[in-house]
């Protein structure tokens, strides 16, 4: 209570101070939430391909693939160490999507059970039933983030490439690539994929037999590693065969960048607000250097001063840091409500950022009052009470 | 019996490279247990560097010479660390200062319970004892205002109830009645000489006043940072004489 009365002794300048570190705290906060989100899907991302290898031709991530032949996976099938070869189709929702933070929407054909159980990404339906085996016709499974876009329900027929399909399930969140996906069969995947080539190829591509990628599971005890060089050798250069470690090669260098943004978010912050704090309480101290005087004189130890200013200069930047964690949850979860309509749900504040984000700036406050504390520590307590 | 007693008490401030002050030139000074003693004499004479010394609110300069001694009942604190000195200021001694020396954010009984707190007292032994100090200043019905909305004469009882909360064995007053009218002036004297007979306790007062200083057992005369008179120990009325060491 004295504490917060001794603040309110200058309102001007505490209000000051702890808005300037408020802004800094805020700051982290969205972006230490952006980057939980980021994180959350390099992470889903990662685990997915950790055990698996990718063949395709031409590069996924150029888009200037070419379709593979159903007949690659016989041949993928027959090379030493694979367990199971399942060809899928992987296109995007709709010509126009722009690129967005994240992943974006993709409709994804796949033979369900052909991965023999080797599947380790768990996925769920929140409602409604997963693909299987038995399936056929035009049925779809929606991520949870699509589903919440289109605004749709199990039952209910949607479009996906001006075609009708009839949801049957909404899958639980993965936090990752398959919340935006359409999962279809391939055999329907195939007849959607097909009308997107350029009239000269599809002349000559048979719809029921293309891929984009096969997955390639390897048998027990096989590294993915090792079969990437047995899949290499048996395909031949043409193709390409991508593992776990390209992926996150890949990819890590965004979380790299991410974590750098963070970084400097951070310093600015510790430094545009530890200068303001230490000013703070250097004035403070300058102000109530008789006061201080008085302590001294009475009986009051060096280490109770110190004490004392350190606790006030670390109540500033609690206060700061809860009301900087207040904005940047108030920010974040607008962001969000806005960003959900069309599937960009950008932030996840967790609480271990909201409780790192509210103890840097205790600490800052507290690090800051260490050099204000030690100057009114050494004051004389006579020349102190003489001070006017 | 003498609670204090200094010998060879030398004080030099260093103004800037060149100006240096001497402000007290080797000085011997014994003060008797439950004494009320006043030091006086003019601006500069050195009289509130000894009360200083004395207090132990700053160390006599470790001489050329003979060394400085200052004894407190009978204890060297003449070499303590700052630490080790403010232990003692805190537990065994009191002080009041002429601008009363209130801390303005705190009420009157929260300033009195600061001294308990550094006397490691805490709680509500330390309310009980705030509130005692504070009621026999009189002011126990003023205990939570602040220090702004009192007079000067109430600040002062204040200060005075600070001083005593821990019934320290000696109390330092440097001009207590400085910034009062003569009044007050006699009120705050009267408290002094109240404690000083019920309860035996040492009073050294710095003052400029001569009525201030008549008030008292004794007065020592300083001038020029040298005692020029120790003063005679005057006739206390008798009832108070053999109140003293009743109670002492």
């Amino acid at each position: 209570m004295r504490l917060v009365r001794d603040l309110a002794r200058r309102k001007l300048r505490s209000t000051l101070t702890i808005t300037g570190i408020a802004i800094g705290i805020m700051a982290l906060v969205v972006f230490g939430s952006m980057a939980n989100k980021m994180n959350a899907l390099i992470n889903g991302g990662s685990k997915y391909y950790a055990d698996k290898d990718i063949v395709s031709i031409g590069s996924m991530f150029s888009g200037s693939f070419q379709p593979l032949s159903l007949s690659d996976v016989d041949k993928i099938q027959k090379v030493d160490g694979v367990a199971a070869a399942s060809p899928s189709i992987d296109m995007m929702l709709d010509d126009t999507t722009t690129a967005t933070m994240g992943t974006p929407e993709m409709i994804s054909g796949f033979v369900p059970g052909g991965d023999k159980g080797l599947e380790t990404f768990p996925m769920t339906a929140a409602t409604g039933r997963l693909l299987t085996a038995s399936d056929s016709g035009n049925i779809t499974v929606l991520g949870s983030d699509l589903a919440r876009k289109l605004n749709a329900k199990v039952g209910e027929t949607i479009k996906l490439r001006d075609v009708n399909f009839t949801v049957i399930g909404i899958l639980a969140p993965t936090l990752t690539a398959p919340d935006k996906d359409a999962q279809v069969t391939l055999v329907a995947a195939q007849q959607l994929f097909v009308k997107t080539l350029p009239p000269l190829i599809q002349s000559k591509v048979n719809a029921s037999d293309i891929a984009t990628s096969i997955t390639v599971y390897p048998k027990a005890g096989v590294d993915p590693e090792t079969l990437k060089a047995n899949l290499k050798a048996a395909l031949g250069s043409s193709y390409t065969v991508m593992d776990g470690k390209d992926f996150d090669a890949l990819l890590g260098s965004i979380s790299t960048i991410f974590s750098l943004v963070l970084t400097g978010v951070a310093m600015l912050s510790l430094l545009v607000g530890g200068l303001s704090t230490i000013n703070t309480m250097a004035m403070s101290v300058a102000e109530r250097t008789r006061e201080i005087g008085i302590k001294r004189a009475i009986g009051a130890s060096r280490w109770r001063i110190r004490r004392e200013v350190v606790l006030e200069s670390a109540a500033i930047g609690l206060i700061a840091g809860l009301i900087g964690l207040a904005i940047g949850a108030a920010m974040t979860t607008l962001f969000n409500d806005l960003g959900r309509a069309s599937g960009n749900v950008l932030f996840e504040l967790t609480l271990g950022t909201a409780l790192t984000a509210v103890a840097f700036a205790t600490g800052l406050g507290a690090v800051a009052g260490f050099i204000p504390a030690w100057h009114a520590s050494r004051l004389d307590p006579v020349t102190a009470l003489r001070y006017e | 019996m003498a609670i204090l007693e200094g010998r060879n008490l030398r004080k030099t401030y260093r103004l800037s490279k060149r100006n240096t002050v001497e402000a007290l030139k080797g000085v011997e000074v014994s003060i008797d247990k439950g004494e009320m003693v006043a030091i006086m004499g003019p601006s500069g004479s050195g009289k509130s560097t000894l009360m200083h010394i004395l207090g132990l609110l700053h160390a006599p300069d470790p001489n050329h010479g003979p060394a400085p001694e200052l004894r407190l009942a009978g204890e060297d604190v003449a070499a303590l660390s700052d630490n080790a000195r403010t232990k003692i200021r805190a537990r065994r001694m009191g002080f009041v200062f002429q601008d009363f020396n209130l801390v303005p954010t705190l009420t009157a009984i929260e300033n009195v319970m600061l001294a308990c707190d550094y006397a490691g007292i805490g709680g509500k032994q330390a309310r009980q004892a705030a509130l005692e100090a504070l009621g026999l200043v009189g002011l126990a019905d003023r205990a939570d205002h602040k220090p702004s909305e009192l007079s000067g004469g109430e600040q002062q009882r204040v200060a005075i109830a600070r001083a005593l909360v821990n019934k320290p064995e000696i109390i330092l007053a440097d001009e207590p009645t400085g910034n009062l009218d003569s009044e007050r002036s006699a009120e705050v004297l009267a408290l002094f000489r109240q404690f000083n007979r019920e309860h035996g306790q040492t009073i050294v007062l710095v003052t400029h006043d001569s009525e201030v200083g008549e008030a008292c057992d004794r007065i020592i005369r300083m001038r020029d940072g040298r005692i020029r008179d120790y003063g005679q120990r005057v006739e206390v009325p008798a009832m108070a004489a053999a109140l003293v060491p009743v109670l002492a």
